[in-house]
């Protein structure tokens, strides 16, 4: 090296950090700085004109004087030297000394003494600090690298952490020293280099989640690149943090195809599913309800009172008292019932709730998941099937008291029959008995024939459950028919039919049946019509869209007790009056015919007054 | 012997009368219409002459055969061994035997029409009480 021949400017002196002086050819102090002043605690004039000697410890002096000689001989030299400081202190300071050269002559040395102590002790402390990084860089699971920029897109790994290994699973051994194009793979390869550059340009964090394929398997991670700058501006490293989101991603996902399974199934059943929070009385309903209910609710969380609102008024307290035992029974994990809920359009459905109550350690109830189900159409079915059965069992036990009644009426007849060409027999052909007996015996045959055409009649009727054909019957005009073809009969008790139905009304219905139904219930009229008072029956008829037809035959004849007659008025064979000849069929035809056109027949009657009969057609 | 004679059946009667006369069983024989009537003729002469054979049918209008007993149920202790009733019916069914059975002022039960040989049957069973 060659030696300066200018002497240190006083700036050079006073500022630098160092111990430094200048010592003159016999080794006296010509000038020293305030950290040389510091350090042996003088001030810097104090030594000026003392030798440098004396303020070494005795034991190095000599090697001190041997250094001295040789910077006076041009070398420049490097040796520890241990100095005694005012307060009799000992310090142990690096001294380098060099030839001051002014012109081609030596006149002196100059020195640079440093505080080795101070310094062991900052690279001691730096060794700890980089001791600490390392085992925080190494031991923290988010990867950690640094990248220097070496212009021209390219990204040389500089450092990079163990997490990066194992994150990564590329061994740091293959990494260090490397460009980052040659690393990282594709696709992410593309990517990662194009967030690099804008690190760079834009000299701003950049932050980024990103999932890619590793040797290790896939990894989600938010990295953040930060850019370091140097004085001049220009971004020299990038130095990356990469958080390991692979395990929250993984819950996050399976939580979002759990919940999307969930949704599907609330789409998917027809059944109002619910989730109930017990302890905050929070309902949540699945889509279904609306579309099962047609109730739009305004917010879909509502609270245990607004389902409880929905329940038929006489299900309701059973429903809900059951529900919230249920719910406060600790053992109890399942709940159901069946009650009527409200539809938006204020009909019925029937329904069936189905529901589990999850519970605490302790027991206590949390949250209830249930679904309801619509079993109206069910109910239905099941309804219209007892309904059938109840017909069916209705129907035969009918027949059997058809077959019953029949054989009876048969037998009466036969039995006469029987015993009058017995009778016969028995009587001499002159005689009063014999020609009775005769007249009875033909009187008992055509009873018997009467029977088995009623027998005919009835059958056909009930063969015949709906009307074969419909028609608008005018009902006047078949009355007053009726009426007419009555005349005799009507005649011969001085009775007569007065006809008020309006010439205009027609009824829906089968002109045969309104037929037989007038004519039966006239006969029945002229049948049992009261002693002492001409017969007068008056038939009224009137119609309107609410209420229907309703038309009435009353009449001022002996009438019956509507009491003890009951329900049994309209049945077949029975009869109400003890005398005349009614055969108990006529009322059962007029309930036939009425109701196989859809209507509905009614009586009202009071003995010696008369009866009413009632005909509605809806 | 006076007997009454309760069927609804004007034909039935009229045959049942005519027989029981050729067979000189009765020369005081009232037949009724109506079984209510039968009962009021029945007990307005509780005390004095009551008959002492009733034929009743079962199948009337108003009050059948049945109502007819269940009405004379008050007053059996009365009648007992003073009248006896025969269900005079047309029906086969065995539910109306099985039925004649619990009433204790039913003697029997004879399926229409009436013969000669149950006339005569009723006959001597009345002649062997009277006897004993």
């Amino acid at each position: 090296m060659s030696v300066s021949d200018s002497v240190p400017t006083n700036a050079f002196f006073d500022q630098h950090p160092d111990a430094v002086f200048t010592l003159n050819t016999a080794g006296e102090l010509i000038r020293a700085n305030a950290r040389f002043a510091e350090l042996l605690g003088y001030t810097p004039a104090q030594f000026v004109g003392t030798s440098l000697f004396q303020y070494l410890l005795p034991s190095e002096t000599v090697r001190a004087r041997q250094c001295f000689q040789q910077a006076l001989r041009g070398e420049i030299l490097t040796h520890d030297v241990s100095v005694r400081t005012k307060e009799q202190g000992i310090r142990s300071l690096l001294c380098t000394v060099f030839p001051l050269v002014e012109g081609q002559e030596v006149r002196g040395v100059h020195g640079i003494m440093k505080d080795l102590a101070a310094a062991e002790r900052a690279e001691k402390h730096l060794r700890q600090r980089e001791q600490q990084l390392s085992v925080i860089f190494n031991t923290m699971t988010d990867v950690v690298f640094v990248l220097d920029v070496e212009g021209e897109g390219r990204y040389r790994f500089s450092f990079a952490n163990n997490a990066f290994a194992v994150t990564t699973g590329i061994p740091l051994a293959q990494l260090i020293g490397r460009l980052a194009q040659d690393v990282i793979p594709e696709p992410l390869r593309t990517m990662e280099l194009a967030r690099y550059a804008e690190a760079v340009a834009t000299r701003q964090r950049q932050t980024w989640q990103e999932t890619s394929d590793f040797p290790s398997g896939r990894i989600t991670g938010e990295v953040t690149l930060t850019p370091v700058v140097n004085e001049d501006g220009t971004c020299t490293q990038l130095v990356g943090i990469v958080h390991d989101l692979t395990a929250q991603k993984q819950i996050a996902e399976a939580l979002q195809i759990s919940n999307e399974r969930y949704e599907y199934v609330f789409r998917a059943t027809n059944d109002a599913i619910y989730d109930w929070n017990i302890p905050g009385n929070t309902l949540y309903w699945g889509q279904s309800f609306e579309a099962l209910f047609g109730h739009v609710l305004e917010e879909n969380v509502s609270n245990l009172d607004l389902w409880a609102e929905f329940i038929h008024p006489e299900d309701a307290a059973r429903t809900v008292n059951s529900l919230l035992q249920a719910v406060e029974s600790a053992d109890v994990r399942y709940w159901q019932s069946e009650y009527r809920f409200r539809r938006a359009d204020g009909s019925w459905a029937t329904i069936f709730d189905r529901g589990y109550v999850l519970r605490d350690a302790a027991g206590r109830p949390l949250r209830m998941i249930g679904a309801m189900q619509d079993i109206s159409e069910r109910k239905e079915a099941e309804e219209r099937q007892l309904q059938m059965s109840r017909e069916v069992f209705k129907q035969n036990a009918d027949l059997q008291q058809f077959a019953y009644i029949v054989s009876h009426n048969l037998r009466g007849p036969l039995a006469n029959a029987l015993g009058f060409a017995d009778l016969l027999q028995r009587t001499s052909k002159d005689t009063e008995v014999f020609d009775t007996s005769l007249k009875n015996l033909h009187a008992s045959i055509r009873q018997l024939d009467a029977v088995l055409m009623e027998v005919n009649t009835v059958l056909s009727i009930r063969d015949q459950q709906e009307v074969p054909r419909l028609e608008l019957v005018h009902l006047a005009g078949v009355c007053q028919r009726v009426a007419q073809s009555l005349e005799e009969p009507l005649h011969e008790c001085a009775g007569t039919i007065v006809c008020h139905i309006p010439e205009d009304l027609r009824v829906s219905g089968n002109r045969a049946y309104f037929h037989s139904i007038f004519y039966n219930l006239f006969a029945n009229a002229i049948k049992y019509r009261a002693e002492g008072r001409p017969l007068v029956v008056e038939v009224e008829g009137n119609a309107s869209p609410e209420t229907g037809t309703t038309i009435t035959i009353s009449d001022n004849g002996s009438g019956f007790d509507t009491v003890k007659a009951g329900q049994e008025v309209f049945q077949l064979y029975k009869r109400f009056h003890a005398v005349g000849p009614g055969r108990g069929i006529g009322l059962f035809l007029v309930k036939s015919h009425v109701e196989s056109m859809g209507g509905t027949v009614a009586v009202e009657s009071q003995v010696n007054v008369g009866t009413r009969f009632i005909l509605h057609f809806s | 012997m006076k007997t009454f004679l309760i069927d609804d059946d004007d034909l039935g009667n009229y045959l049942t009368e005519t027989l029981l006369r050729l067979e000189g069983f009765s020369d005081d024989i009232r037949t009724f219409q109506a079984a209510e009537e039968a009962l009021q003729a029945l007990l307005t002469q509780l005390n004095e002459k009551i008959p002492q054979i009733i034929f009743l049918d079962l199948n009337m209008p108003v009050m059948n055969g049945w109502q007819f007993m269940e009405a004379l149920a008050p007053y059996e202790t009365r009648l007992h061994g003073r009248c006896r009733i025969y269900i005079l019916t047309s029906s086969l069914a065995l539910t109306d035997m099985e039925k004649a059975k619990t009433y204790s002022l039913v003697a029997g039960l004879i399926h229409k029409p009436i013969d000669v040989e149950e006339i005569r049957a009723i006959r001597s069973q009345l002649e062997e009480e009277r006897a004993q």
